[in-house]
């Protein structure tokens, strides 16, 4: 009972943090999911499970502070053990491993200053090669210990010795990296696109899988959930694409590539880009269950696809670029299910609507009211008879009412140009200028400041003598 | 009186007569006439009542005049009894005939200012007898003359609104003191537009100044919006949002009418629409900083939240008073309920009332309508007004709702044809405008002086200048020999 009081504190200080916390078990296997992935992404994808989900919290933060351990990132270690300590503080790993610390601290140290030494030596060499390969050295080093803007700076100074094109793409991978793991959308997109300048098509072909995802990644990061999923949906290569497990692993990019695309596209390209692409077809073979979502939706079995998404959506809360995105992509979905749904019929009783989508414990009224405010359903609800009727549009009666308000428009606008024509030509306009203020009578205002207003004050019907 | 007789009692024309004859006749009548007026005017004053009786006004409508204003200007003469001189002066505005009396001058435009000051007619009457008058000389009421904005100004002060609508319905589309006044060759000519024969060189209409133009269209709204007839009202305040304006010049009556037109606009169409496209810049931006507390209500009327509106209103409840709006704003907080049931329209084709009660709330209490009753008759008062087309109606287990209609079924085949028949009438009338308008433009020093220019560019610009150097560098070809070096 204890461990379960410090739980919840642990994950009511997260809340308050306004952290997303997932108390429904994900169908992943935390063991297996890791084991997925290589490099820095495994921390933080373990360290965002200990801190949402609630069933795995604390196998993931033991997870993390071991893998934290295993590499020479002190302030990882730190984070992992601040939640640690508050979540389970009687577990071993909840004891701050000092000696560990100052170790590591002190080797980071020495192979900092020794890395920059021999970078100093090669400098004074003047050999470009081993100039370059000693700042690359110099900030992976300085990334693994977890100095990202030092890491990136030394990537950068990489550049003006790049003398291949491989080496300058190596350059752009580094600092893609680095941008990746700071959140930089922006900064990635423009990145890609520099790397992506000056190569051959067929590296490009070569190196699609890494572009396609990073930029995907990008996308995704920055809300444009329409060309993510086209990127997602052109990786391309999995062999290949399987080699940048430091970022992402296959299962992930079926996972974005089909609820992107479920939410961003309609069924004719879902169908085309989606079920009917070969090459997507592999990675959609790695997770059915998105595959026959997407299925469900192309067949019109809405609350089917609804009720296989709802079913992951803990696994999806848990992914670290998905996290965010999870609730705005399944509501978009969701009202493309219910508009879909729609279509075909002309009037549907929202009895029958609300047993294919109503969430237990959930109005589904007002969700239709919004989305019909919203002017997303092109329908009026009919509350007595509780239909949805379609609202059908008769372009005889719009046609009509724009040729009556044409000629309205017209009438009105030919009339005012006339009276403008004529104020114009009797020199009745209301002038700016000092000297036109005292012909154009009290009403007149001169240009700026605030005495005027009190001063020219004209109230109608104030008897002024007309004439 | 003998003396004067034949002169008064001589009718100018008589008959159908060419312009030339009936322009000469009646000048020769006026000359006359106003000899009389100088030599002999106090035989007038003692027997101007006889004259009057046997006098018809719409037939010696000159000689009528003349008397009535050697006995009523500068005071009522005290010769006649001033109930008689009164009538005969309603007679005389009533019945005149609006051909001669153009060439009456000044001494017609008299009458008119003195009927409108309001002092020696009982207003009701002066009112409709002026706004007649007005019409009976210019039946188009196209031209804005200093009689519009005196009756304005007696009709609004008065409240004799109703009697005054159908001279200030008309569009006003042309002004005194327009350039290039055309001199009309016949002044009785009766295919002469307004402004020809109705100017101040004819003395039929005085000087008018921007802020009286103004204050004319701004009485004109706030008549309007004391009869709720808020779209004629909403194009009244819209002329003086919109004025034409020179040299970044604002006015404080536009600032008032545009107050007034935000609130009018949301009592209109629910919304504040943005102001038209040719309104002056500087105007805007003294719109938006000095009538900020109008265009906050604007924004609070679109949204749900009826509490926040009424306290917004309550907050500047001085400014209302201040400024005279606050009918207005009483409206606006009226209204604001109705067109939250109107926003419903977007949503729900049927709807019980009780459903209605619970989703929109009363502006003026800033609570939701205590019973479901309430709401019918503020349904039933909509639907009465126009405001929206449904119907409600009761279920068999005695639920109430409302039926929103849509608006296409409202108008039949026949309907829209008509409807377009109307429109098309309407734009023909606007023939006669565009004719004068084009006529008085056309022949404009400026425009003409511009045309021979043009002319002239064209003249001396044969053959274009840059033609023959495009025609120069082919032959030559100048820079075949830089490409061949680059």
């Amino acid at each position: 009972m204890a461990s379960d009081q410090h739980l919840l504190t642990y994950f009511t200080t997260m809340d308050n943090q306004g952290g997303i916390i997932v108390r429904d078990a994900p169908k992943l296997d935390l063991d297996l999911y890791i084991s997925n992935y290589q490099g820095r992404t495994r921390f933080e994808r373990l360290l965002l499970i200990g801190q949402c989900s609630v069933p795995l919290c604390v196998d993931a933060l033991k997870a993390a502070i071991a893998e934290a351990k295993s590499g020479k990132d002190i302030e990882r270690y730190r984070d992992a053990w601040e939640c640690i300590r508050i979540a389970a503080p009687n577990e071993p790993e909840a004891i701050f491993d000092q000696a560990w610390v100052t170790a590591t601290e002190k080797a980071n140290k020495a192979e900092t200053h020794r890395l920059e030494a021999e970078l100093k030596g090669y400098k004074n060499n003047l050999v470009k090669e081993s100039i370059r390969i000693g700042h690359r050295d110099l900030g992976e080093h300085l990334e693994s210990i977890g100095d990202l803007n030092a890491a990136s700076e030394t990537y950068i100074k990489m550049r003006p010795d790049a003398s291949t094109q491989a080496h300058i793409q190596d350059v752009g991978k580094h600092i893609i990296s680095i941008m990746l793991q700071k959140g930089d959308w922006a900064g990635v997109s423009g990145n890609v696109n520099k790397v992506l300048i000056n190569m051959s098509s067929e590296q490009q072909n070569a190196d699609q899988p890494y572009h396609k995802i990073v930029s995907g990644i990008a996308l995704l990061g920055s809300g444009k959930f329409y060309e993510a999923a086209k990127c997602f949906l052109e990786t391309g290569d999995s062999t290949v694409a399987q080699q940048y497990n430091n970022i992402i692993n296959l299962n992930d990019i079926a996972t974005y590539g089909g609820i992107l695309a479920l939410a961003s596209m309609d069924r004719l390209e879902l169908q085309s880009r989606v079920l009917d692409n070969s090459s997507f077809r592999t990675y959609l073979e790695l997770e059915p269950h998105v595959r026959k979502a997407v299925t469900m939706f192309v067949n019109g079995r809405y609350s089917s696809c609804l009720e296989i998404l709802e079913s992951y959506r803990a696994d999806y809360l848990l992914d670290i670029y998905l996290q965010k995105h999870v609730s705005a992509l399944f509501s978009m979905i969701r009202s493309k299910c219910i508009i879909q749904y729609f279509v075909p019929f002309s009037c549907v009783t929202l009895d029958t609507m609300s047993a294919a989508f109503a969430k237990p414990g959930e109005s589904f009224e007002a969700e239709l009211v919004s989305m019909v405010k919203s002017g997303a359903l092109n329908a009026r609800i009919n509350t007595i008879d509780r239909l949805l009727v379609a609202v059908s549009v008769n372009p005889r009666a719009a046609m009509q009412k724009k040729a009556l308000d044409a000629a309205k428009n017209y009438e009105k606008e030919a009339l005012e140009r006339i009276r403008r024509m004529s104020l114009a030509s009797a020199g009745l306009e209301v002038k700016g200028s000092h000297k036109a203020s005292a012909l154009g009578g009290s009403g007149s205002l001169p240009g700026v400041g605030d005495i005027w207003y009190d001063n020219s004050r004209t109230q109608p019907a104030s008897g002024e003598s007309v004439a | 009186m003998d003396k004067l007789a034949p002169t008064l009692l001589a009718v100018p024309v008589e008959g159908p007569v060419d312009n030339a004859t009936y322009d000469a006749a009646v000048k020769n009548h006026v000359q006359k006439l106003s000899k009389i007026l100088k030599d002999q005017s106090g035989d007038i004053i003692s027997h101007g009542s006889n004259f009057l009786e046997l006098l018809d006004p719409s037939v010696h409508s000159l000689s009528y005049l003349a008397i009535l204003h050697t006995l009523l200007i500068p005071g009522p003469a005290t010769s006649v009894s001033r109930d008689t001189l009164l009538e005969k002066l309603l007679i005389f505005l009533l019945t005149f005939d609006p051909i001669q009396c153009r060439y009456a001058g000044s001494h017609l435009h008299d009458l008119f200012l003195l009927a409108g000051g309001g002092d020696i007619l009982p207003p009701s009457a002066a009112v409709e007898a002026l706004a007649t008058a007005i019409l009976r000389l210019d039946p188009t009421g196209s031209m804005l003359t200093t009689a519009h904005v005196c009756l304005a100004r007696l009709a609004y002060s008065t409240n004799n609104v109703e009697p005054a609508l159908q001279a200030i319905d008309k569009n006003i589309v042309f002004f005194p003191g327009m350039a290039n006044p055309t001199e009309p060759k016949y002044l009785c000519d009766i295919s002469l537009p307004p402004p020809a024969y109705v100017a101040r060189e004819t003395g039929l209409t005085g000087t008018l100044k921007p802020p009286q133009v103004m204050e004319y269209d701004l009485l004109c709204g706030l008549m309007y919006c004391s009869r709720r007839e808020w779209a004629k009202a909403y194009a009244a305040f819209e002329r003086i949002v919109a004025f034409p304006t020179r040299e970044g010049g604002v006015s404080k009556i536009m600032v008032e009418a545009y107050k007034k037109w935000v609130l009018v606009s949301l009592l209109l169409k629910g919304k504040l629409v943005d102001t038209p496209s040719y309104t002056g810049a500087s105007a805007s931006k003294f719109y938006g900083s000095l009538a900020k507390a109008y265009t906050s209500i604007a924004v609070l009327f679109v949204a749900d939240d009826a509490r926040e509106l009424k306290a917004e209103v309550d907050k500047n409840t001085t400014t209302w008073l201040d400024d005279g709006n606050g009918g207005l704003v009483k409206e606006v907080l009226a209204a604001y309920q109705k067109w939250r049931v109107l926003g419903l329209e977007q949503i729900y084709s049927k709807i019980s009332l009780s459903e209605i009660r619970q989703q929109t709330t009363s502006a003026e209490t800033g609570a939701p309508l205590a019973k479901d009753d309430d709401v019918e008759m503020l349904l039933q008062n909509m639907i009465i007004s126009g405001m929206l087309s449904g119907v409600i109606e009761k279920n068999d287990d005695g639920t109430t709702f409302l039926t929103f209609l849509s608006p296409s079924t409202n108008l039949s085949e026949q309907g829209v044809a008509q409807e377009l028949a109307s429109s098309a009438i309407r734009l023909k009338q606007l023939q006669p405008l565009f004719k004068a308008t084009r006529d008085r433009l056309g022949t404009s020093k400026e425009y003409i002086k511009h045309v021979i220019k043009e002319e002239k560019r064209i003249e001396k610009s044969e053959p274009d200048p840059t033609l023959a150097f495009d025609a120069h560098v082919d032959d030559e070809d100048l820079m075949g020999g830089v490409i061949a070096t680059g």
